[in-house]
């Protein structure tokens, strides 16, 4: 989605013209984005639906304000690549403690099955 | 020279004096955030972890949580991002008087959203009995959203700084990438409770 930084001048002011509207029209969807989350918990469907609508919509909030309010869409791509390595490492990296402390482990000490108990202390 | 230069304008996606093209101060930013999303990855990880084992007599999450409040305070910041968005595209266009009114309206959403978060900390300790060291729900969400708030009030002393420096004359258009560079760091801010929003607050209600 990046583009290339160089702008002729004045394609470069019209942009800074409109950008002003961009970003006011981005709110609003942004705002509407958000009251559609509230909605979509109350809605009568099956979890992994609702926990897969939540995902996206909460994806494209977070791409919208990266590109958009973050300016990466007009910047140049390497800024895009840096911040991405961050994210995939970030998720990557929530991905591999939500596998290593699964649901068992998680469990305090004082909830666990007596053996499982004995097993750590041992 | 860039042609933009010999317009006598700024190309402030641009930088013809780093190898990169790309203002340092602004790379600085970009690559503080890179490694900030893996802070924060950890601390909402960790929340999503133990949120399913809360020690028995505990109230659920879903009980303590005011789906209201957060929902205004998600507002409010989305509204700050906005008005931040707008601040930087005034200094761009070395419009003082519209990033004043910008980046105080960018402060004022920001105090607001952390007047709501103390009052939800406050109504969590002293209505719920939720505190940071009673529960691992509460040592988890206190230490993730602390963390996330604390992020918010650099921010607005930051802000506050930058409004500080426009009245002295020690903020013109040349230093708009001061003020992209705070921009930056404030929109993460915003992206980061777009993720607490859903994984904090809105999968309770599932």
């Amino acid at each position: 989605m990046s583009a290339p930084a160089s702008q002729a001048p004045s394609s470069g002011h019209h942009l800074e013209q409109s950008k002003f509207w961009i970003f006011v029209q981005i709110a609003m969807l942004l705002a509407v984005i958000t009251g559609l989350e509230l909605v979509t918990v109350y809605l009568p469907f099956m979890k992994w639906i609702l926990v897969s609508a939540l995902v996206i919509l909460s994806t494209v909030k977070f791409m919208f304000v990266i590109f958009y309010f973050m300016h990466l869409r007009w910047d140049k791509v390497f800024c895009t690549i840096l911040f991405f390595i961050g994210l995939v490492l970030a998720g990557g990296t929530m991905w591999a403690l939500l596998k290593l402390f699964g649901v068992e482990d998680s469990k305090p000490l004082s909830m666990a099955e007596p053996s499982a108990v004995v097993l750590r202390v041992a | 020279m860039s042609s933009n230069a010999a317009a006598g304008t700024i190309d402030h996606h641009l930088d013809p004096s780093t190898t990169t093209g790309i203002p340092n101060k602004k790379l600085l930013m970009w690559a503080f955030l890179a490694s900030d999303c893996m802070f924060f990855g950890c601390l909402i990880s960790t929340h999503l972890i133990y949120r399913l084992h809360p020690p028995p007599g505990t109230l659920p999450a879903r009980q303590v949580f005011s789906i209201e409040l957060t929902s205004f305070s998600t507002f409010i910041l989305l509204m700050s991002s906005l008005m931040m968005a707008l601040a930087v595209n005034a200094i761009q266009k070395g419009n003082l008087k519209s990033l004043r009114w910008s980046l105080l309206t960018t402060i004022f959403f920001g105090c607001i959203f952390l007047g709501c978060q103390v009052y939800e900390f406050r109504n969590f300790v002293y209505e719920k009995h939720l505190t940071i060291t009673n529960s691992i729900l509460g040592t988890t969400f206190f230490t993730l959203t602390g963390t996330h708030g604390l992020h918010v009030l650099i921010g607005v002393i930051w802000l506050s700084g930058m409004l500080i420096y426009s009245f002295t004359g020690r903020l013109t258009e040349k230093d708009a990438i001061d003020v992209e560079s705070m921009g930056l760091y404030w929109h993460f801010v915003d992206i980061v409770w777009i993720v607490i929003f859903t994984a904090v607050y809105l999968l309770e209600y599932i």
